[in-house]
């Protein structure tokens, strides 16, 4: 590309608040405008960059309309004078056209001039607004149509929850997998990811090819430790999982089981009983020695409890489900909470795998108890440094899938992920969530969510909550909507401004960040050259099987 | 000189009267023409030409006859017969600069007429500034002046799409608020191509 501006058009009014407007130049075909694209205005003393948001037909005579030009000569003539284009545009940014050593990108405050020229962003124009790729503000893509590296700062990025959301197939799996990569990298933070799907760990299946790309652990080697609750896992035929838990029945609270009320089946009426059963019986105990009782024991229980004797059925009906977990188990080695808390102290990222138990309700369950957990000892320990005046646990992001599971309004306000989420970085804790319902996550958690990543959306609900609390909402909306798998939208705290981009390939960030195991570059490297003689010998068709 | 096509008979500001010099080749309606006068050529744009009787108070009779034919049987009837053409003022050359606005004074009685020469009316049409002219004069057919002007020096131009193509702007940037106006022209010329 070379670095000398393209004139697209001349602006005619707007305003700040609204947008700007301009003309598109004659000589500049509409079909090659699209929204979402970088365009810097000229101002006399500034540079404006702004965001392309829309392109329109307009007409400065109604005559024209009733009677349109019939042959291509008339249609040319009347170009530029009687029907134009019209170019949204929306300021976000503003430079000094001769800027000082220390300047930088600032908001906008006021418009550009009458007429002054909207130019196409050159290569210069982005990497002076998103900076030049390194270690701590990695290169996560390109603006769309443009070959120039935006980067994500993860300094910023650390210090608030973030999310992730896109319809399944958008390719957010496979950013998050790069966001991840990247901060384990840094060693900005310690990350815990709860990988319910299975693709954070070793490999994931590129669901394109069909063959396994390389993930977190193969790239970053020892950085990364694995825990599963299930060792037997065909997941693991490769490599051991580092660590081979089990969760006893005591750290099961009801609020856990509340938040897997719809999994579980429960009613409010059994909710009632458990409260009942744990005060009698103890907060530690009640669930095993309910789960160990059977039929013949109810009586009894309905006497000592005076509950409902179908609605105690019911609830053990409800609840025996959990043995079919067997990870959870009455007594355990040892404690899972204190393992990850050390290996979190040790400064090893954690990624949590479900193996063949990837059900919502093992999910929940697991997620919600460890991040509690983790949370009070995060708390305690935050405090204690503080007291003392010393250094606190180190940072920690915990990756949720499926975050509306846990924050939507209904459960929010309660659960440990709604308290992180609204305390911000208080106790050293932050999320990061990846949705592809944002809709089902609750107004305030969203609004909490410092960098936005979203990718494709299909539903208009989603697609406005993940504006929840955003400015220039009706700009990133129309973005939203114009966003193809592996495009997304980034905006928030890590970013100057918003910004529609192509995913890097995951190829190039393996060879990235590999931590260099030859073996890995080769893996990918054979996979394209496999890939290149596949496209040779049969062209570039997929044969898909159904 | 030879090619001498007219000479002035009637002046206004805007316009000029000439009677033709030949019965065969009167300038063309549409056509650019050159009256020198004091030393300063002016330049018009004929917009009508007509065919009379020399004397006002007779009019030529039907004779039943071809022209042709007839004006060989009775050539005297041609004595009786002359040719005027009107132009519109566009323009005139001060100091060897062609200006396409009116000059301070309209050529004089009895100045002479001439074609315009290819480079005149290259000249003359670069800037598109004479269809605003033609446009504000009154009494005058716009449309069909406009087109057959442009046409014309489209032709002149060696067929270059790119002037009619700007010579089709100006109209539509000019006839702006008057839209069907400027689809007529613009019909018309682009039939020239
Ligand atoms: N940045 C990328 N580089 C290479 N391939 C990608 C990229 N993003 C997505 N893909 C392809 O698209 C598929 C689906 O992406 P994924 O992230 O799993 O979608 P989601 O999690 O949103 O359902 C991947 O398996 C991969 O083949
Ligand atoms: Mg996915």
């Amino acid at each position: 590309m070379v670095d000398r501006q393209k004139r697209i058009g001349k602006l005619i009014s707007g305003s700040l608040l609204s947008g700007l407007e301009a003309k598109l130049s004659e000589d500049v075909n509409v079909e090659d405008i699209s929204v979402g694209r970088l365009v810097v205005v000229d101002g006399k003393e500034n540079k404006f960059f702004c965001l392309l948001k829309d392109v329109s037909l307009q007409a400065t005579n109604e005559d024209i309309l009733l009677n349109p030009p019939s042959d291509d000569f008339a249609k040319q003539v009347h170009a530029g004078i009687n029907t134009f284009y019209k170019l949204s545009i929306q300021p976000m940014l503003v430079m000094p056209q001769n800027p000082m050593e220390d300047d930088r990108p600032r908001p906008s405050t006021t418009v550009p001039p009458h007429f002054s020229n909207v130019c196409e962003a050159t290569e210069k124009d982005v990497s002076l607004i998103f900076g030049k790729p390194d270690k701590n503000s990695p290169e996560i893509g390109s603006p769309i149509f443009m070959d120039v590296p935006v980067c994500l700062n993860l300094e910023k990025f650390c210090k608030r929850s973030n999310a992730i959301f896109g319809k399944s197939g958008s390719g957010k799996s496979v950013l998050t997998r790069m966001v991840l990569g990247y901060l384990i990298k840094s060693d900005l933070a310690v990350n815990l990811i709860f990988d319910m799907h299975g693709e954070y760990g070793w490999s994931a299946t590129n669901e394109s090819t069909g063959i396994d790309d390389p993930s977190l652990r193969q790239l970053l080697g020892s950085k990364v430790a694995i825990f599963t609750v299930d060792g037997d896992s065909p997941l693991y035929r490769r490599v051991r999982p580092d660590y081979d838990v089990q969760i006893p029945y005591s750290a099961i609270e009801i609020a856990d089981l509340e938040l897997a009320a719809g999994e579980l089946g429960l009613t409010q009426a059994g909710i009632e009983t458990m409260y009942r059963m744990s005060d009698k019986w103890g907060e530690e105990k009640w669930l095993s020695r309910f789960l160990e009782m059977d039929t013949d024991d109810f009586p009894a229980v309905v006497e000592d409890l005076k509950v409902n004797e179908q609605a105690l059925g019911k609830l053990h009906r409800c609840l025996i489900r959990l043995k079919k977990l067997p990870f959870i188990r009455k007594e355990v080695a040892d404690d899972t909470v204190e393992r990850i808390m050390g290996e979190i102290q040790a400064g090893r990222h954690i990624v949590f795998q479900f193996g063949r138990y990837n059900s919502m309700l093992a999910y929940i369950l697991v997620a919600n108890i460890l991040t509690r957990r983790l949370h009070k000892l995060y708390i305690d320990k935050t405090d204690f440094a503080r007291a003392e005046g010393i250094e606190g646990p180190k940072p920690l992001i915990i990756t949720i899938e499926e975050a509306h599971k846990f924050l939507d309004p209904q459960v929010a306000r309660q659960t440990t992920f709604g308290t992180i989420a609204r305390e911000m970085r208080k106790y050293n804790m932050v999320l990061l969530l990846i949705d592809q319902r944002p809709s089902g996550i609750d107004d305030e958690v969203l609004s909490q969510v410092g960098t936005r990543i979203v990718g494709e959306l299909g539903d208009e609900r989603d697609i406005n909550a993940v504006l929840t609390g955003l400015p220039n909402q009706g700009t990133l909306k129309i973005l939203i909507n114009n966003l193809e798998p592996r495009q997304f939208l980034l905006t928030g705290f890590a970013l100057p401004m918003p910004v529609v981009i192509d995913a890097k390939n995951y190829s190039s960030f393996c060879d990235e960040v590999s931590i260099g195991s030859g073996i890995i570059l080769d893996a990918v490297k054979q996979k394209k050259v496999f890939d290149d003689l596949n496209t040779k010998v049969y062209g570039d068709d997929q044969i898909i099987f159904d | 000189m030879t090619d001498r096509i007219g000479e002035v008979i009637q002046v206004y500001t805007t316009r000029f009267l000439a009677q033709s010099d030949n019965l065969l080749n009167p300038p063309y309606f549409g056509s650019f023409v050159r009256a020198e006068s004091q030393g300063m050529s002016i330049y018009g744009l004929v917009f009508n030409v007509y065919e009379t009787s020399i004397d006002p108070n007779r009019r030529a009779m039907a004779f039943g006859i071809e022209r042709e034919e007839l004006l060989k049987q009775q050539p005297q009837i041609a004595e009786f017969l002359k040719v005027e053409f009107e132009a519109a003022v566009i323009g005139f050359n001060d100091a060897g600069r062609i200006r396409a606005y009116l000059p301070p004074f309209p050529p004089r009685i009895h100045s002479f007429v001439y074609p315009c020469s290819k480079q005149e009316v290259l000249d003359l049409t670069e800037d598109l500034e004479f269809i605003r002219s033609i446009n504000s004069l009154p009494g005058l057919p716009v449309e069909e002046l406009v087109a057959a002007s442009i046409r014309l020096a489209y032709r002149e131009r060696g067929s270059d799409r790119n002037f009619l193509v700007r010579a089709g702007q100006e109209i539509a940037q000019l006839l702006k608020d008057e839209y069907e106006k400027a689809r007529s022209i613009i019909r018309r010329i682009s039939d020239g191509r």
